[in-house]
Parts: C-alpha cells; structure tokens; sequence
C-alpha cells in the first residue's frame, strides 16, 4: 500500500516532465495554431483576429502559456479548450475514449490468448522447426507496418469478401447496439493483434527457457514425474509469472498501433482525434491526450509492478 | 570475446540467415541501381495511364505514374535503409554518451536523467514524432533522421547505464581512477567500449524500427517527400484508390519492408545470444538465460 502511494507520487514529476517537453515541442514548432486561424479567420479584420489570438494567449512565449495551462489543471482541473470548436477538450476525449479501450483491451485479450501457448511450446521444442517457424512468424507480424496490414485486411475481408465493414465503429442508427459495436471491431482488433503477437511470443519463450534451465524441474523429473506433470504442474506457473510486466510494458506500442488502426479504419477513438489535432494544431487536445497516454501508460505500469508482486510472494516492494 | 561470440552466431541458423538477407539487401540496394540502369524517376510514356502489371520491360510493373517499381523499390531501398541505419547511429550516440554519463555521475544527477528517461517512455513514441513531424514540417532526409533519432535513444541510455553502474566499481575502472584519468576519458575510454555489446542488439532492432516509423510517417504524407522513393512513400502511393487492382504496388514494398525487419531482428536475436552465452562463458557462472 504504502509502495503504491509512493510509486504515485514519484509520477508527479514524471508527468511534469512530460507535459513540459510536449509544450516546449509545440510552442517551439513553427507555424502554430496562429498560422490555422489565419486561413479561418479570413474575414475577421485584422484588429478582431488579433483580440482573438490574445484571449487565447497565443500571443504569449510558450513558458508562459504553459505556465497558464499549469496553473488551469491545478487549479480548475480544467485541461482547456479547443481550439477548432471551442468545446471542453475533456468532453471531447470522453466521448472517444470507450471505443479506444474496447479496441485496446480485446486485442491484448488475443494477443495474450494466442501468443503464451506459441511461446510455451518453442521453448518446450526449442530449435525445432515449430520454434524456427514461430520466431519467423513473430517477428514477421513485428515487420509489418500497422497501416499496410489493416488495408490489406480491409480489401480481402471488407472488400472482396464483404464479411466485415470497411470503416467506422458502429453502422448509422447502430450506435449503443454492443453486437454492431464489435462487427465493426473485428478487423481492427485482427490488425493490433496480429502486429502485437511477436513481442509476446518472445517474451514467453525467453521465460519459459528460463525455468527450463531450473534445478526443481530437474528434481520434479527425478522424483519420476511424466513430462506433462513437469510442465504443467511446475514450470508453467513459473514462466507465466514475468510476462505479468510485459503488460505495462507493451502499453506505449499499443496506444500507438491504436493511433494507426484507428485512422486506417476511420474509428472515432482517441487515436482518430489525436491524429487530426495534431494537423489541426489543436495544442489543447493534444497536450490533453497526450498527459492521458501518459497517465494510463504509468498506471498501466505501477498495475504491472503490483500484480507481479502478488503473483510472486518472494517479490517484496520497499 | 568477439571471436567467441562470432563462432556462436554462426552455429544458430536463424541468426545466419539473417545475416545473409541483410547483407543480400544492403548489396542489392547498392549496386541494384546500377545494374538495372533505369531511373526512379523516369516516366515510361509508353505505359503512362494506368498502372502496368510486371512485364519483359518493367519486371515488377509500372506505379500509377508510369515509373519502373523495381526502379523505385530499389532506390528507396538505398533511403529507407540508408534512414535507419543514420537514425540508430544518432540514437546509439545519444544514447551511449547520456546512459554513460548518467551510470558515471551517480546520485541526484543520475536520478533526474533518469526520470527524464521514464518520461519520454510514457509517451507514445510515435505519436510524439508524428507531432513533432507535422508541427516542424520539415521533410528533408537528414531532419527525419534527427528526428526518428532524437526520439529513440531511451532504450540505449538504460541499457549502457546499466552496464557502466555494473562497471563502475571493477578493479580497472578503479586503477583508471588512481592514475588520474579524467571523468571525460573514463567514460569514453573506459566506460563506453565495455558497455557497448548489449547496444549492438538494441541497434541492429532499431534500424528497423526506423524503416517501419518512416514508413508510417510516409502514410499520413509527414515522411519523405516525393520524388525522391522510399519504402514507405511507395505504400503511400500504392494506397490511393487508384492502385486497388495493382497489387504489386502494394505488396513490393510491403514485402520489402517486412522482410527486411524479419532479416534484422532474427540477426539481433542470434547476437544477442551469441553475447549472452560469451558473457556467460567468460563470467562466473550465473543463472541460465536467454530471455528476449
């Protein structure tokens, strides 16, 4: 308990850290948000457009801009607004962050469904034709760009077959429909996990090879036990045990294949807004998605610690 | 140590193979071009229109512009590995002299560049140089260098960090001390080149993470420009509407790039072992391991 809190105090800084260097990217880029509105704001007069560029205080050097957006989140809890709709940036990031997670949480779901058995085995038949074929396969699926396999996927499975939907999350007037919501789902959480199999297969065999080498299993064979006992009763448990922290780990590559697929198949999630605030320069959206990534990538972490410290009892946090 | 290391990546048929592909597409983007004699960039007015399927004349078609696709491919061959390979040597640089300095300095300095370290990995990297790629707008080859390298060094910096940290306190890091080396020359004379083996792993994978990043960024049109080719800018086009019954467009550079990053990462998968066993051999023996 005590470890927890601590290890969410010691991401304060480190949140700090981040928002800065992403306000110091933006602020820093030529071409800001002023050079966008300068295209919107055609018909404004001169005078107007600059009473604009002031209330938002883009008139200001980046530090003190931050330094307003700082004092905002502290003291309002607020993470701004828009600049293209001029909406709370957090009611914007509400909307779409289910279908975000939907889609995160079931490719992870496959992923680790389809890669530990694959991992278990090679190691089991390490340098066998079945392990040579599953490492090729792997880093195969770690090769391929997200974009160029989602397109792929949707020309045969969308387009020729006509089997799934080629875009969207949801059918119009299918919305809050769950069976509609995961029809449209399929292809892109195929997408993530195929892309995301290969760092878990290794994973796990890495694992795995390591308890194989233990002197318990050497004992367990001794005492007369079957292969099968061998490695169901007593190397399994312990293989699976390190692969808990690839889950935090594998967080960072996830939400960015998840910026990918969600461009690729026009699903209104976190990635689609991300992406288009980025073009956009909507900085508050931005800086806004981006401290959220952040935040769910150091939970997913901290999660990761806390889970392997339960599963394992000689894992002592102090 | 590098000899033993050599005969075990070759006794490990995966590693090799690697090795051999690498070595195939490194020769073939280099004098490929040459060999072929036809330009990137030329257009065949006699297929221009549509798309031509591999023929005698243009042995993997024509893109939608009338340009050989073999052409294409192997000149941005040339880029695409050519940014990789740049881009992990300014992350190798950045990386090794900021985990070096980090492991050396020790205490509150330490602790500071590391949390930075933690920050920049809690962001999703490649949103980050989507970002900084759009914002800055600047497509030139080396920028996109800078850029993908400037991003990627967090993995180099733990690693070599962690390496000096285990350095620090051996007997020749300790007599390099008492004859008055400087802090500068006991990192780079010291320090570095005997933290540098698990880096050579982590740098064989990164220049595929390169060519796999380019080529994302290539798709939402923030990598290289046309009409100089690459890898990813050939997807791009091969994306367009207009290529859907062209599947060679699609799958040459596709294929290229996914078998390029398999040849990579099965050559960092059988040095790593390699290493590791060396290490092992050479060391006291420790617990067993080859975990990936």
């Amino acid at each position: 308990m005590a470890y927890i809190l601590r290890r969410l105090l010691g991401a304060i800084p480190l949140l700090f850290i981040v928002s800065v260097i992403s306000y110091a990217l933006m602020g820093l880029a030529p071409g800001g948000p002023t050079a966008i509105f300068a295209t919107q704001t055609r018909r404004m007069s001169p005078a107007a457009r600059a009473e604009f560029i002031h209330a938002l205080g883009l008139d200001k050097p980046w530090y003190v801009q931050y330094f307003y957006w700082l004092k905002n989140l502290v003291l309002h809890g607020s993470l701004g607004y828009s600049y293209v709709d001029n909406r709370p940036v957090i009611a914007k990031i509400l909307e779409r962050l289910p279908v975000t997670i939907e889609m995160l949480s079931l490719a992870l779901l496959f992923t680790v469904l389809i890669a530990l058995p694959i991992g278990i085995y090679s190691a089991i038949k390490r340098n066998s034709v079945f392990d040579y074929a599953a490492t090729v396969l792997a880093f195969a699926s770690y090769g391929m760009p997200v974009f160029w396999l989602g397109i792929i996927l949707i020309d045969a499975f969308a387009v020729q077959l006509r089997w799934f939907p080629t875009s969207g999350a949801n059918s119009i007037g299918g919305e809050g429909n769950p069976t509609d919501r995961l029809y449209h789902l399929v292809l892109p959480v195929a997408t993530l996990t195929i892309v995301s199999l290969a760092a878990w297969i290794r994973y796990q065999r890495g694992a795995m090879l390591n308890v194989l080498g233990e002197l318990y299993l050497r004992t367990a064979r001794a005492k007369g036990l079957t292969e099968g006992r061998v490695i169901f009763g007593h190397a399994l448990r312990n293989a699976l045990l390190p692969t808990i922290t690839l889950l935090g780990l594998s967080l960072p590559g996830l939400f960015s294949g998840a910026y990918f697929i969600e461009y690729v198949f026009s699903i209104p999630g976190m990635g689609y807004l991300g992406i288009n605030a980025v073009f956009q320069r909507d900085y508050p959206t931005v800086m806004a998605l981006t401290m959220l990534t952040a935040v769910l990538v150091i939970l997913g972490n901290l999660a990761a610690d806390v889970a392997y410290g339960l599963a394992d009892p000689r894992i002592r946090y102090d | 140590m590098t000899r033993a290391v050599l005969r075990r990546f070759l006794r490990h048929p995966p590693g090799v193979a690697g090795a051999a592909i690498v070595i195939a597409l490194v020769v073939g983007v280099g004098v490929g071009p040459i060999l072929l004699g036809l330009s990137p960039t030329a257009i065949d007015h006699a297929v221009l229109g549509y798309a031509q399927p591999p023929s005698a004349r243009h042995l993997l078609g024509t893109d939608l512009l009338g340009r050989d696709v073999l052409a294409r491919a192997l000149d941005g061959g040339r880029v695409s590995i050519g940014i990789g390979f740049t881009a992990m040597l300014v992350a190798v640089v950045v990386g090794t002299l900021y985990g070096a300095i980090s492991g050396a300095a020790g205490g509150i300095v330490d602790a500071v560049m590391m949390r930075i370290v933690d920050a920049l990995f809690s962001f999703p990297t490649f949103f980050l140089i989507i970002t900084v790629e759009a914002l800055t707008n600047q497509f030139a080859l080396g920028m996109i260098v800078l850029i993908l390298g400037l991003l990627s060094w967090m993995g180099v910096a733990r690693l070599v960090r962690a390496e000096v940290l285990s350095l620090r306190d051996r007997d020749f890091v300790e007599a390099a001390r008492a004859l008055g080396v400087s802090q500068a020359r006991l990192i780079l004379r010291h320090l570095v080149p005997n933290s540098l083996a698990p880096v050579i792993v982590a740098a064989t994978l990164a220049i595929g993470d390169n060519i796999l990043a380019e080529a994302g960024l290539s798709y939402l049109g923030l990598g290289v420009q046309p009409p100089t080719p690459s890898w990813g800018n050939m997807l791009q086009d091969a994306l367009l509407p207009a290529a859907r019954n062209s599947p060679w467009l699609v799958l040459t550079p596709g294929l290229l790039i996914v078998i390029t990053l398999v040849a990579f990462a099965l050559c960092g998968d059988g040095l790593r072992a390699a290493i590791d066993v060396a290490a092992e051999q050479s060391a006291p023996p420790a617990a067993q391991s080859e975990a990936a």
